[in-house]
This record gives C-alpha cells, structure tokens and sequence, in this order.
C-alpha cells in the first residue's frame, strides 16, 4: 500500500474556488436586464445554455427584482457593501432547469435570494443554487418553498459555499415542499461546505403534506375543503412573497394556487 | 499562560495521544501479498469452507474485477494498491496447548481492556468475540448464551457449525455487488461475528465484538452478521484499534443486520483505529459497508456511533424500513482532528407504511481536518404515513479545518413528511470566557462545551461505551485548542 510523504497536504477535501465570472469591459456599477431579455415567457422554459443572460454585477447600492416566467441570470456578483435581494417565480406549466450562482466578492455585502414554484402536470422544475462567500462579514437568506401536484418532479440542489477566510459570514438556508398528490416528486439536496470556523451557517429542509388538523379547524368553522386548502397553500408561500407589494403578480399567484387545488 | 509552557503541554499531550499504538510481538502466519482467484483458494482452503462459500467469493471477486474504485467522497483517497496488501493473517496456534489463547495475545487484549476470559465486566456482564487479524481468538460466554439458544460465535465457526443460517442470511442486506468495498470484502472476507436470537428472547449481556489490527501490510476484512429473529431484542457493540504505522492499512468491513417482526436491536460503534500523525502520515482507511433491513412490521433497529480514529472515514451505516411501523434511528458523534478526514452519515430507506426515523449527528473538526455528513432519506410511493426527522450540527474549532453536509432528501408519497435541519457554528468566545472565569483552561472548557454538545448521542451509548467515549472525545480533540 503507499505510504504517504511526509509533505502530504489534503488538497481535494479543501477549498478549490471556482472562477468568479469576468466582467464585460464596457460595463460599470449595475447593470439591469435589457427589456428583451424581461420578456414574458409563455412558453416551456428553454435550456439552461440559451435561457442564461450575463453575468449581473451588483457593485453598490440595492439590485431589487423578480423573476416571473422570465429567464434568470445564472450569475450574480455582489460586491463590497452591495445588495441583492432576488426573487424567482415558477408558474405551473414550466418545465426549466434554474442555475443561479451568487459569488459574493465584495465585504459587508447582503444577499436575499427567494424563490416559489408551483408545479402541475408533467412539470419538471430543477434548481441549483450556489452561493458563494468569499469574503468576511457577509449575510445570505435564502428561501425557496415549492408545491408539487399532478405528476410533477421538483428538485431543489442548493449550496452555500464559505471560503477560509470568510469570517463572521451568516447563511441560512431553507426549502420547503408540499406534495400535494400520489404521482408528484420531490428530491431536495441543501448543502453546506464551510471552510471557514467564525461562522453562522445553517439549512433546513422539509416535505411534507397539508396539515389535516388545519383543515379541520376550518372545515369546522364552515370553510368548504377546496378553500381551505387555497388559505393553506396561501400561507405556505406568503412568506417567499413577503416584502413585495405587487398586486398583480399576488393576483396571479393565487389564480395559479386555485388551479393547483381543483385538480 | 506564557506561549513556551503552553507549546510544552500541547507537545506533550501530542505524543502520547493514541495509547493504543503499540504492536504485538508474535508469531504469526501470513500468506502471500497480492490479490487473484489462488490467494482466494487459499483463504478459503484455510478455513476450510464448504464450496458454496468458496463460489460465493470468487462469485463476488468477479464483480469486482468489473467495478471502479469510487472517487465522489468528499475526501482525499490516496491510491490503494491491492497488490499490496497481506489478505490474511494470523497468530500462530502453539502446538502444545492448542485450545488456550497465547498468553500474548490474552496481555493484548488486557492491555486495551478486553476482557477475553469470562468475567463481571463493570457494569454487569459483557459478551466478547475478539478478533486479531484475520481470525477471532476468542468468544466468551458461549455456553450459557446457548442455554438461551442463542448463537454468538465467529464466523468461521458459524460457517462450520450452521451453515444453514449462514447461507440463508449472507449477503441478503448487503449483496456481494452491492459496492466496490463491499465485492472486495465478499471476496476475501476474513472473520467476524455472528449472531443469532431466537424468536421472543432477549438477550440478558451486551455483546460485543473488538476488531484489532496488528500486522503490517495487512488489511483488516471482517464480517459480522447479525439476526434477530421474532420479537427478540439485543444490544450489540463494537470497537477497533490499530499499532501506529507511517502507512496506509485498509479495513473494509461488511456488517449486515436482519430484524424480523417486533424485535428490537441496538449496534453501538466506538471507532478508534490509528488516525495517523499530526502530519497526516499513516493511518487505518475505514471503508465499510454497514447496513441493516427492518424486515417485519413493529421492528427496530438503532445505529449510534463514535468515530474518532481513523486517517479516513467513508461509511453510511444504513437501514431499510421494509416491515410497516419498523422505526430506525440513527445517532453518530464525528470528530476529526490534525489531517483526518470523514465523509459519514446515513441512508433511511422508507417502504413500509407507517415507518420512522431518527437522525442526529453531530460533527466536530479541529485542526487540519474535513469533516462531512452525507446522508439519503428516501420516502418511496409505498410509505403511506412515514415519517423521518434529521438534525446534523458541525462545531468548528480552529479556522483551517472544514464542515460540510450533504442530505438528499426524496419523497415519492404524498403523506410521507421529512424534515431535515443542519447547522455549522463554532464554539462561541462567551461559552469559554464563561467557563474560563470559573478556573477551567481552555482545553477542559473546549472538553466540557463538546461533551455537552455530543451530550444526545452519547447518552444513548451502552455504560461501558460511554465512558470510554467520553474519554476518547477528550483524548482526540487534545492539542487543538491554543
């Protein structure tokens, strides 16, 4: 059997970064999405390779945004100080694979990256998330909740990645799903890879079903079944939503939720 | 404290570390290096086994052959030659006094406390089969477990003497195929346990097995198979050492455990192989296949474990809920120091209607070190009602070591609910200013903080385990703080 040198370094189970995206040369401070490229999508997402704008750079100030049935940048830098606060919408009848990757380059830096999917039919939506402490002193949320019906497939790959010298970093991490039928899927992966030891990190995950003692309770009190699961469904995505004040966008995710629920 | 007296301490805390190191100097039997279809032969002509068992092997070294050696842990692997490697060793048997264990080899297993001859272990009776090498030297409390009907022996010798159970249980949890360490250990699988209850007894001792290496050049191959057949209950041990060596020895255990309907069985791991040096050099590799089947409704099986040895860890010691309303638990306290590395966790198969889980791990990584829980929990379309909880915590001490997680959770059953929650912090500067002002150094406060934070996992360990446990935590994590 070898034997080992005495000079061994444990290489593969440290920390290998992986390249921050580079720059455009033209570009400076923020750079929002053309309006092109903010177009609604009706139709199934497309791949990955076609679907992925740039790369945003979020230098300085708040880059605030959601992502409904549009296409989602699969890269975002976060520089010193700066703020990223992301929202991603899946409506039923999508079928997509989401990469995001954030890299946070920049100190003081704060992210908050929210998504929601609702899944019917033969949907199959797969996230893959990435987010990527560099530097000290920076705090990342996520929250992604997702509800599964028909026979859809819904995975949820998610990282936080905290590099050596990223001290005082805080990550959290959460998903949350509902299986709603027999044929539906559910795989969820959150993970975390800390190479750092001043440091707050943590995950959780769940699947699960609708309470049956809630629908109780409001069965009881004369709410028809149909309806309660709609306010059950309401409240579990409520707080991916929180902090937005869209009216229309509130308006069709409840339209979507109420289609989920009569099937 | 100044930095000289402090280096001082730590200096000497380092070199007296792993008390287990030494070697036994004895007379032993070796057969070649190297591993074909002759040196298979030639094990199992030693150990005189029926055919089926020598066509079970070269069967599964077959497979073997076609597979590749796995690279997805989270781990730095060195290469492993399996040209290499002594496949079987054993203590010379002294031809005068062939039915006594060699006084030797008795001081051995004294020294690392085990008792091999019959006696009030310190809290009530323990049951030992011991292994040194490749073969066991001995099993105590044999006649009057068999009063009960119960069989507890090696496992060459349940080879010779139930061939029936043997041949009915083997491999039916873990397949000769089932992995690449697995194929290999059910091609040249040395000794081990076996263990069988009968219906509707309970076993009245822990038993237990100790696994030591000590040869150089060899690899460590057991195979411990345990049965527990209706409505019987037992609680199971094992521990392992290793002589301290600047080279890689490879264990690769298969340990498979059948729970029929409404029994109950408990296996309790304390690991404590060679980790090597502060330098990386040397250690055991542990890679080891552990799985157990809940195989009629009501049944249980718990896993706890303490890994602390070990230059690598790489196992998932796992259960499949197959009986409906059979529950498993699994409880696993992890730590790694200097430039060890563990890639363990476990996998909750759900089948059954009804069925439970429980997983707690705790991580802790110091020094150099990576430390990773993987873990599956899969809720196939069948598990009407199921219902799994996992809670993983990583504790960081010092900033060059890593923690990392990696649960998979899959849910095919719309009733099934899974909850699984993980957190990575390290030991807050308030908890050890705390205990500092009250006139513990540092390193007993860092002893007393992961006492208390393994506190759940050790608490459910056998008595003599956790004591021996607690101690092991203190003596691995020594030299990390300062």
């Amino acid at each position: 059997m070898a034997s080992n040198s005495s000079d061994k370094i444990i290489d593969h189970g440290n920390y290998v970064p992986t390249p921050v995206p580079s720059r455009p040369v033209a570009a400076s401070g923020l750079r929002p999405y053309s309006a092109a490229a903010k177009r609604e999508w009706t139709q199934p997402w497309p791949d990955a390779a076609t679907a992925a704008p740039e790369a945003v750079f979020v230098d300085e100030g708040e880059f605030k945004e959601v992502y409904l049935q549009t296409p989602v940048p699969a890269n975002f830098v976060v520089g010193a100080g700066a703020k990223l606060d992301v929202t991603i919408v899946v409506l039923p009848g999508i079928t997509a694979n989401i990469p995001v990757t954030v890299d946070i380059t920049g100190p003081e830096a704060e992210v908050n990256l929210k998504g929601l999917y609702l899944c019917s039919g033969t949907d199959e939506v797969t996230f893959d998330v990435t987010v990527h402490h560099r530097v000290q002193g920076c705090v990342s949320h996520q929250l992604f909740n997702g509800l599964a019906s028909g026979s859809a497939k819904c995975a949820f790959f998610g990282k936080i990645i905290v590099a050596p010298d990223a001290q005082r970093t805080e990550a959290y991490q959460e998903n949350h799903n509902i299986v709603l039928s027999d044929q539906a899927k559910v795989n969820t992966k959150p993970q975390l890879e800390i190479y750092a030891d001043d440091v707050r990190c943590s995950h959780g995950a769940t699947v699960g079903k609708l309470n049956e003692d809630e629908q109780f309770y409001m069965r009881s009190r004369g709410i028809p079944e149909g309806e309660a699961r709609v306010l059950q469904m309401i409240s579990f995505v409520a707080p991916v939503l929180d902090g937005l004040e869209d009216e229309g966008l509130a308006t069709r995710i409840e339209a979507a939720i109420r289609s989920l629920a009569d099937r | 404290m100044d930095r000289k007296e402090e280096d001082k301490i730590i200096e000497g805390i380092t070199s007296q570390e792993y008390k287990e190191g030494f070697v036994t100097d004895i007379r032993q039997d070796f057969i070649p290096k190297g591993l074909n279809e002759d040196i298979i032969r030639t094990i199992s002509s030693l150990k005189q086994e029926p055919s089926w068992l020598l066509e079970f092997r070269l069967d599964a070294f077959r497979k073997w052959q076609q597979m590749e050696m796995p690279r997805w842990g989270h781990l730095d692997l060195p290469e492993i030659d399996y040209q290499d490697i002594i496949y079987y060793a054993a203590p010379k048997r002294d031809e005068d006094r062939p039915k006594e264990i060699d006084p030797k080899l008795e001081e051995t297993f004294e020294k690392l406390g085990i008792p091999v001859r019959e006696r009030e272990a310190l809290a009530g009776v323990v049951a030992v089969d011991a292994v040194f090498d490749s073969v066991s030297v001995a099993t105590t409390f044999r006649a009057s477990l068999a009063e009960k009907g119960i069989i507890f022996c090696s496992f060459s010798e349940a080879v010779r003497e139930h061939p029936d159970l043997v041949r009915k249980y083997l491999a039916s949890v873990v397949p000769s195929g089932d992995n690449f360490f697995a194929a290999l250990n059910s091609a040249v699988f040395s000794d081990g346990s076996f263990c069988y209850i009968p219906k509707g007894v309970k076993c009245p001792m822990e038993l237990s097995s100790y696994f030591r290496i000590n040869a150089a050049g060899t690899g460590q191959f057991e195979r411990t198979l345990i049965v527990a057949d209706e409505g019987s209950s037992l609680s199971y041990m094992e521990g392992c050492t290793a002589p301290m060596r600047d080279e890689n020895q490879l264990h690769a255990a298969v340990v498979e455990i059948i729970v029929e309907k409404d029994a109950d069985v408990k296996y309790s791991t304390v690991q404590n192989w060679y980790p090597g040096d502060a330098q990386g050099r040397g250690g055991i590799l542990n890679l080891v296949t552990k799985r157990g089947i809940c195989k009629g409704s009501g049944s249980h099986l718990s896993w706890t474990q303490v890994e602390t040895g070990s230059a690598i860890t790489w196992k998932y010691p796992s259960t499949i809920l197959k009986g409906d309303y059979s529950s498993s638990e699994f409880y696993s306290v992890a730590v790694t120091n200097n430039c060890q590395q563990a890639d363990t966790g476990t996998k909750m198969i759900h089948i059954g209607r009804g069925t439970k889980s429980r997983i707690v791990s705790k991580g802790i990584s110091a020094g150099k070190s990576q430390n990773s829980y993987r873990g599956l929990v899969r809720m196939n379309a069948g598990a009407e009602g199921a219902r799994n909880y996992s809670q993983c915590d990583s504790l960081l001490i010092g900033s060059r070591c890593g923690a990392h997680t990696f649960p998979d959770i899959l849910s095919y059953n719309p009733t099934a609910i899974v909850e699984h929650e993980a957190t990575t912090s390290k030991i807050s500067d308030e908890q050890l200013f705390y205990c500092n002002q009250r006139g513990l150094d540092a390193e007993d406060a860092v002893g007393l903080i992961v006492n208390g934070y393994a506190h759940e996992v050790l608490s459910r360990l056998p008595m003599e385990f956790a004591v021996e446990a607690t101690k092991l935590l203190q003596v691995s994590l020594e030299g990390s703080v300062g």
